[in-house]
């Protein structure tokens, strides 16, 4: 019966953010909040353990006050209790930052026998938290999986190598990094969603993680994101002679400071 | 109903007889499958209906503007769907009218008064409402004019005979330079592509029309070079009336199907609508007179020889929205049973009328014009203004 | 919206949008092709509690109220109004009979209700057009060998599909309509076939016919309610057909406005998007504010029920309202579209004729008006 445990990030939803064309800034006044998408499927693998051999699914997750919006949501797909660390600061943390807090989170409410993240979150794409949190706790650590078996503490795992696959087989606890394709997330039924509030829900305080104030100082500093549009020029060379296309393409390519 | 001449009502009767024979026992079939009807147009040709525009001393009926507008009511009654492929018809026509010269013209009406069906080529993917967005081309040779482009939702493409179709002769110059040809079926290069399946009007026949290096003859070009859009905006105003009478036609006929199904349903006089069910009836019948009278007046207007051109965008506005809401009344007052027979098919009929012809909000800019010109430039001597 | 919903129900809400991207969209083109009844995906949405959606947990419903069943609704119609109208239809049924049901006949019918094992339907149309009063061609007559009912219903929804149908009869052909009763009838009551299926131009894939009875004898247990019981049971479903209609209305006209929204922005015509003209923006800005509007009078109707508290005056008040806007929701984000907005290869034609469905039913044109009057004149 594994304890298993899936740490989350809410992040915003990237459909309502607009882009404004005078400076490229963001505008996410409308956005609202959603599971990052990969850990949407951490979450759901967990539940399809915890369906097939019983044991519990712990959710975890560190962010702004704001995260506590997302408890019926991530209780609603199947995990038996969440915790959750809110931080108004958590908008500057970076990676080591998230890491040491989710790490001190785990170190209190665990051990676990798995740790179940996304392999990347939706917004940022650090890639980084499984494999500092596997350092920080001392675990094998396996990334991009797409195909995940456990049989008591042995971790059969697929990953996904761009251009193959690769098998290994680890003895747990350890860490392990998802990717879109290792499930299809199931929708929650309105059983589920109505019974998310019945099951418990903890606000861990970040104060009594026993954090140092260097383990909560970011070391990468993020600045303000700026948006991409495309702007299409709609400008067709249409001579007869190709090559004089060509060479009004270049020409145009140099003028724009393209060619170096 | 408005006074009509005695010769006025022998033709609207005969329209009415032939729409009784020949259009209103396969409407429904037609709608169904989605196929054009050229049972109708067999019966069509032999009433020579499809030259009613055409001038008398070119052998064609040469019906007066109201006339026309009682004929195209009759049909549109009888099947929007089918209305709608003698109004392309005559719209077609119109063109000729407007730009074309004795020979062009003895050509053109000659083929309809022998039974042929026009269409009228102008809209493009690009260009719905900017009509001057084409870019279908029509380069000059020695001896001719090459066509290359496509035309899209072309009424009668299919089936049709002759065609006026609209291509740039001069496409640096945008809308001035596009020109008006006369193109006939079978021209080498000239193909028909997708038909298109529309919500409403099913049994009109909307195609694609595809040009690849078609040839036509210089004789072929109405009017003058770069004249095309003057032509297609004149066409177009003389035809809005067409869409005018169709629509009040279907929403007659909306009104026309209710009362029927209320009569029959309820046979019993103890047994009577209320109140609410009889007010709405009788504001279909207010709303539908109205918007009949505005037509007639329109076409008045023009069989007077009197600039109508303001009249015809109001005319098509008024009727099409009217229909619009007169057939949405229709299957809401008849409830299940509307929604699952003839209310529900005039209703998307009746969609169509907004939207073809020159966009009711196309219209209104024209009316708007008319309403509040916009301001003339200000004279050099005159004080005031920044 | 968020200040009015709870979180449950937006979380019901996203979940019903999420099936509908799911499972509704891939199939909803051909569903209306082809018209036939999507068993397998039925299925589905009882397996994610939709059929039994409001009904009590002890009968294994998610009692998840009617403001969560007008999010499920509304969101389903985005995809598939004809998927939403058997729904709807079903919970009519549902409705009826957890409502004056006794408790043997919730026993017997609620559980297979909920799971989806039973779909329901609710009879209560005839020919012609009703002036206001209720059944006459279906008549229900006492008899020593319990009830016996003989006539026509019309335009049932789900008919051929369901297992249970909730009847609308008269019990005295002399009270001309006056005197109604309900019943519950298992789809293999002898005397009772299903018509002929009815061709409508949209809600495609939710089944309409007639039921012909045919001296069809029921048990005074098929009995729902008292017979006294029989017009309460028809003003109120009727109530409930309207909040439930307002939801599938809502949903059809929001796909509309947003699809046609985003049409505006990348057709050009005269060198810009058609979205910078305002004749555009007024169509879509009159769309959207209807639908703000309507989707605000559905929420308090829902939340009416869900209270316990009387709600058949705000449901006619919704459904009036919707009556006279419903249709206009498309003809308006059709025109935005012109030619492309009558054009069957796009989407606006289906919700076109689909919205004309769903403003119309279950009442007269006059029905409403009379609801309101009534609670202002009485």
């Amino acid at each position: 019966m594994p304890k298993l445990l899936v740490c989350y990030k809410w992040v915003l939803d990237e459909q309502d953010i607009k882009i404004r064309p005078d400076d490229l800034s963001l505008d996410a006044s409308r956005a609202k909040g959603k599971l990052s998408d990969f850990d949407r499927n951490a979450i759901e693998e967990a539940s399809l353990i915890m369906e097939a051999q019983g044991g519990t699914v712990d959710a975890l997750t560190y962010g702004l006050p704001t995260v506590k919006a997302s408890v019926k949501d991530v209780l609603s797909r199947g995990p038996s209790r969440l915790l959750w660390i809110g931080d108004p600061a958590a908008d500057q943390a970076d990676a080591y930052v998230i890491a040491n807090v989710l790490a001190a989170a785990i170190r209190k409410a665990g051990p676990y026998d798995l740790i179940l993240c996304g392999e990347g979150s939706s917004d940022l794409f650090y890639q980084q938290i499984p494999a500092r949190l596997a350092a920080l706790l001392e675990l094998p650590c396996v990334s991009f999986v797409q195909k995940l078996t456990l049989e008591g503490p042995v971790l059969t795992a697929t990953r996904s190598l761009g251009d193959g696959t690769e098998e290994v087989r680890v003895t747990g606890p350890a860490v392990v990094s998802v990717l879109g394709e290792i499930n299809k997330p199931r929708i929650p039924s309105l059983k589920q969603v109505l019974g998310a509030s019945k099951k418990p829900s903890e606000e861990l305080p970040l104060a009594g993680l026993g954090l140092t104030e260097a383990e909560l100082e970011p070391k990468a500093l993020r600045r303000a994101p700026r948006g991409f549009l495309m702007n299409r020029k709609n400008i067709i060379y249409k001579d007869a002679d190709p090559a004089a296309n060509v060479g009004k393409l270049v020409a145009s390519l140099e003028a724009e400071g393209l060619r170096g | 109903m408005s006074i009509l001449t005695p010769e006025q009502k022998v033709i609207q009767r005969s329209a009415r007889e032939f729409v009784a024979k020949e259009i209103i026992p396969i409407a429904a079939q037609c709608d169904r499958s989605g196929e054009f009807h050229p049972q109708v147009l067999e019966a069509a040709r032999e009433s020579r209906i499809f030259a009613m525009a055409v001038p008398r001393d070119l052998g064609g009926l040469d019906y007066d503007a109201l006339t026309q507008a009682l004929v195209l009511e009759e049909w549109g009654y009888g099947c929007a769907g089918v209305g709608t492929t003698l109004a392309a018809s005559v719209l077609s026509m119109d063109s000729v009218l407007v730009a074309g010269n004795d020979e062009q013209k003895k050509m053109f009406f000659g083929a309809m008064v022998d039974g042929a069906i026009g269409s009228f080529g102008l809209t493009e993917p690009n260009a719905g409402s900017d009509a001057g967005n084409g870019k279908a081309t029509a380069v000059k040779v020695e001896d001719g004019y090459v066509l290359n482009g496509s035309k899209c939702w072309i009424t009668n493409g299919g089936y049709a005979d002759v065609f006026v179709i609209y291509a740039l002769t001069d496409p640096a110059a945008g809308a001035r330079g596009l020109s008006a040809f006369v193109v006939e079926k079978g021209t080498p290069g000239f193909t028909i592509g997708t038909v298109d399946h529309k919500l409403g009007i099913r049994s009109s026949n909307t195609v694609e029309l595809l040009f690849k290096d078609v040839k036509l003859p210089l004789t072929a070009l109405l009017g003058k070079e770069g004249e095309g859009m003057k032509i297609a905006m004149k066409t177009l105003d003389m035809a809005r009336p067409a869409i005018a009478a169709l629509s009040v036609g279907l929403a007659q006929r909306a009104l026309d199907v209710c009362v029927q199904h209320l009569q029959e349903a309820h046979p019993d006089p103890k047994i009577q609508p209320g109140q609410t069910l009889q007010f709405k009836l009788a504001d279909m019948r207010i709303q539908i007179e109205a918007a009949r009278q505005l037509l007639h007046h329109t076409m008045n207007l023009r069989d007077a020889g009197v600039p109508y051109s303001t009249e015809s965008a109001m005319a098509k506005t008024c009727c099409s929205d009217m229909a619009m809401k007169v057939t949405t009344q229709a299957v809401q007052v008849m409830g299940a049973w509307g929604y699952t027979h003839e209310p529900a098919k005039l209703m998307r009929d009746a969609k169509i009328m907004q939207i073809y012809e020159g966009t009711n909000q196309i219209q209104r800019l024209v009316i708007s014009r008319a309403v509040l010109p916009p301001p003339r430039p200000a004279q050099p001597t005159q004080k005031g203004g920044n | 919206m968020s200040i009015l919903l709870t979180e449950e129900q937006q979380l019901i809400g996203q979940s019903a949008r999420d099936f509908a991207k799911e499972y509704l969209e891939p199939i909803a083109v051909e569903l209306d092709h082809t018209a036939s009844y999507p068993a397998a995906l039925v299925k589905n949405l009882a397996a994610h509690d939709f059929l039994g959606l409001f009904l009590p947990g002890e009968f294994g419903g998610a009692e998840a109220g009617f403001v969560s069943m007008a999010q499920v609704i509304e969101n389903l119609s985005r995809a598939s109004a004809g998927v939403a109208s058997i729904l709807v239809n079903h919970s009519l049924a549902a409705y009826a009979l957890q409502r004056w049901g006794t408790p043997a006949q919730k026993q017997a019918f609620l559980p297979a209700l909920a799971s989806g094992e039973t779909l329901g339907a609710f009879a209560a149309f005839e020919h012609g057009p009703r002036p206001g009063v209720g059944p006459q061609a279906l008549q229900a007559t006492h008899l020593p060998e319990g009830w016996v009912l003989s006539g026509t219903k019309a335009f049932v929804r789900n008919a051929g599909a369901a297992q249970v149908y909730v009847v609308l009869a008269g019990t005295d052909p002399a009270a001309g309509g006056k005197a109604v009763a309900a019943f519950i009838v298992k789809a293999d009551a002898v005397g009772l076939t299903v018509g002929e299926p009815l061709e409508t131009m949209g809600l495609r894939g939710c089944p309409v016919a007639d039921l012909d009875f045919e001296h069809v004898v029921l048990t005074d247990a098929a009995l729902l309610g008292d017979l006294k019981d029989g017009q309460a049971i028809t003003a109120e479903t009727f109530a409930l057909a309207s909040v439930a209609e307002a939801a599938q209305t809502l949903g059809i006209a929001q796909a509309a406005v947003e699809h046609a929204a985003a049409y505006a922005k990348t057709r050009i015509q005269f060198g810009r998007p058609i979205a910078s003209l305002q004749a555009i923006q007024t169509l879509l800005a009159e769309t959207a504010t209807d639908c703000h509007l309507g989707r605000l009078g559905l929420l308090q109707a829902a939340d009416l029920i869900d209270r316990g508290e009387p709600f058949r005056v705000e449901a006619a008040m919704l459904k009036q309202f919707l009556a006279r806007v419903g249709s206009r929701l498309l003809v308006d984000t059709v025109q935005v579209e012109g030619g492309f907005g009558y054009s069957e290869f796009m989407p606006l034609p289906r919700l076109f004729r689909d919205i004309a469905g769903t403003t119309l039913l279950e009442a007269p044109a006059d029905f409403p008006d009379a609801t309101i009057a009534a609670s202002l004149l009485a």
